[in-house]
């Protein structure tokens, strides 16, 4: 192969200006390429973080009851029946835990109890979510702690509470002030305000009241007992397969991912990749129509060379191997400087185009793997290129070359 | 099995599908090793397609090569690149180079296709060749800064590279001024007597003609004459 790399190499030097805009044109393409990856990429994951980044993956809840009847009252003229629409909740959930714990992909276990209620100041009450977590575990999924706005600690035991910042700033509350709740079955409560977040969601900010899972578990009335068990996972688009999973091994509990909540925004996702690879496809069949038009001409202009080589001894298949080899280093080469174009561009990218805060728009981070990729694409398209110029080389006929001088 | 280094019977060559253009008419000979061969004739007599078909750079319609005891035509494409490679060393008239490569490197490219990345011995050789044709002050000179003698002798010294025992030269002097014709004739000869190279060469120069061991003469694609010459 050293001979026909040599060949090769010499005849794409003997024609450095023509080598060049080829190369300029491949570099260009690959650029543009890497680029439009990358900011697809960028924009995905960006769009993921933002909807599932610091929200569970999975969700294990307790299987929906049909409300349940408490007492039957009847009279000659009528007949009163009193339901409970009220979950009855996870009960072993301590076992469960521990068991989704085990799962390879599973990174964060929170059990919670959830119930709705109000929160009262002065004339002022609004409608709350209440959340009973685990702080660690519960912090592990939505990042509580990085986001808190005025303290650095967060101790939810006793009546301690975290509240959002809409809600504090709506009933104006600051850390040390105490706030009243009542559940929707009516028990009220004064708790203590420990800390205020912000977790970058309005309707969290506003809703939200979290406390320790013990309090919960008295006040909204769940002894024994959880509302439902949240989940994050190493890989986001595992979500289904995790429930699944789960579903297998525990089937009196429901299981819901992300993925199955989301279907619309995962639709929008795989239309924007379809439209990004159907774009990143044009660019290479636009690069590789290039060096198959620049070897065509070559062999052409390098006809008389090669007549002479194949007189000397050189077969069809060498001769045709000469110039898959430049294909190959034109679409390597060019690659490999479009790939740093592209990463420049990224790079440009985030740092020029800036949102109102001056943070990037989204981050973009460089995927070696799609790198690789598009410089062996490259560098295949510029062989698949050179096909049909190397057939043709191997065709010519020396003695029509050596007889034409 | 031949018994001569070269032995050719029947040799025809027909050109065109619909339109038959016989170009060799049934021609028989052998050349024995060391031979110093003269193919004269007019133009279209048929001098060029016969030393292209025993250089196997054509196929015969009919009749039979034997090269070394290879019939020719016995060979695929792959066999028949190597047969060139190690039995046949070209000159041809237009000197036939690669302007991308140094002299030295033009005449180390026969090498370079059997063997790959060359040996220090055989860069010694090449520069020996280019010493021994009288060009070693130019072997790192790209061929196009040479001169047309300077590119027929580098031509020259490619054709004996692979040590072929044949060289063929189909007008090897052709766009040669007088004094650089007698020069090359001169090497060409020295060649032959030192190394035992056997030596076709096609020519319209009398002269150079006139100084071989052998002229065979095409007229109209048959021999007319094949006359040894006394020394």
């Amino acid at each position: 192969m050293w001979f026909e790399f040599k060949m090769a190499w010499r005849f794409l030097m003997s024609g450095k200006t023509q080598t060049l805009l080829i190369l300029l044109g491949i570099i260009v393409g690959v650029t543009v390429q890497v680029f439009l990856g990358f900011l697809i990429q960028g924009l995905q994951q960006d769009l993921i973080n933002q909807t599932v980044g610091t929200a569970p993956h999975v969700f294990i809840l307790p299987e929906a009851n049909a409300p349940r009847m408490l007492t039957e009252e009847e009279s000659s003229y009528s007949r009163t029946i009193t339901f409970s629409g009220k979950q009855t909740g996870l009960s072993r959930w301590r076992k469960l835990s521990s068991d989704v714990e085990e799962i390879d992909d599973v990174t964060a276990v929170s059990p919670t109890i959830v119930g709705s209620g109000f929160a009262f100041r002065g004339q002022k009450s609004l409608s709350t979510v209440m959340r009973g977590i685990n702080f660690e575990q519960a912090d592990n999924i939505y990042n509580i702690k990085e986001n808190l706005l005025n303290t650095q600690t967060a101790d939810l035991g006793g009546n301690n509470i975290l509240i959002g910042s809409s809600l504090a700033q709506e009933l104006e509350l600051s850390p040390g002030d105490s706030l009243k709740l009542r559940t929707a079955d009516g028990v009220t409560d004064s708790f203590f305000i420990a800390g205020i977040f912000d977790l970058g969601n309005k309707e969290l900010n506003s809703s939200w009241v979290l406390m320790g899972l013990n309090r919960a578990a008295t006040f909204l009335d769940m002894p024994n007992k959880i509302s439902n068990i949240e989940l994050q996972i190493s890989d986001v688009f595992k979500s289904n397969q995790i429930a699944s999973q789960i579903r297998r091994n525990n089937p009196r509990v429901k299981v819901e991912s992300w993925q199955e909540n989301n279907q619309q925004l995962l639709t929008a996702l795989e239309s924007q990749s379809s439209s990004s690879l159907v774009i990143q496809v044009f660019v290479m069949i636009a690069v590789t129509l290039g060096i198959s038009s620049v070897l065509a001409v070559s062999v052409v202009q390098k006809s008389r060379q090669i007549g002479i080589l194949k007189a000397m001894g050189t077969n069809r298949r060498r001769v045709g191997i000469i110039f898959l080899i430049q294909g190959a280093i034109l679409g390597l080469t060019g690659a490999l400087i479009g790939s740093m174009g592209g990463i420049g561009l990224s790079k440009l990218f985030v740092n020029v185009v800036r949102d109102e805060t001056g943070s990037p728009l989204f981050p973009i981070t460089i995927n070696l793997n799609f790198i690789l990729i598009s410089i062996a694409v490259a560098t295949l398209a510029g062989m698949i290129a050179a096909l049909i110029p190397a057939r043709n080389s191997a065709k010519l006929n020396p003695v029509e070359v050596i007889r034409n001088g | 099995m031949a018994k001569s280094l070269i032995e050719i019977n029947n040799l025809v060559k027909v050109y065109g599908q619909e339109v038959k253009n016989k170009v060799l008419h049934s021609i028989s000979l052998e050349i024995e090793k060391g031979e110093f061969v003269a193919i004269v004739g007019p133009s279209g007599s048929g001098k060029s397609t016969f030393l292209n078909l025993l250089g196997a750079l054509d196929q015969a319609t009919e009749g039979e090569i034997w090269i070394n005891n290879q019939l020719i035509s016995d060979l695929d494409d792959l066999e028949l690149a190597k047969f060139r490679n190690q039995n046949l060393g070209f000159v041809f008239q237009f000197h036939h180079l690669l302007p991308e490569f140094t002299a030295k490197e033009n005449v180390m490219i026969p090498d370079w296709i059997e063997y790959g990345a060359p040996t220090v011995d055989k860069k010694e050789r090449a520069q020996k060749l280019l010493e021994l044709v009288g060009l070693s002050d130019v072997t790192d000179k790209l061929i196009t800064k040479l001169s047309g003698g300077q590119k027929q002798r580098v031509a020259l010294a490619r054709a004996l590279m692979n040590k072929s025992p044949i060289l063929l030269a189909d007008e090897p002097t052709g766009n040669l001024d007088t004094a650089t014709t007698e020069k090359i004739y001169n090497l060409l000869r020295d060649i032959n007597q030192q190394l035992g190279t056997t030596f076709i060469i096609v020519t319209h120069n009398q002269d150079i003609a006139a100084k071989t061991d052998r002229i065979i003469r095409l007229v109209d694609g048959q021999i007319e004459s094949d006359k040894v010459i006394e020394k």
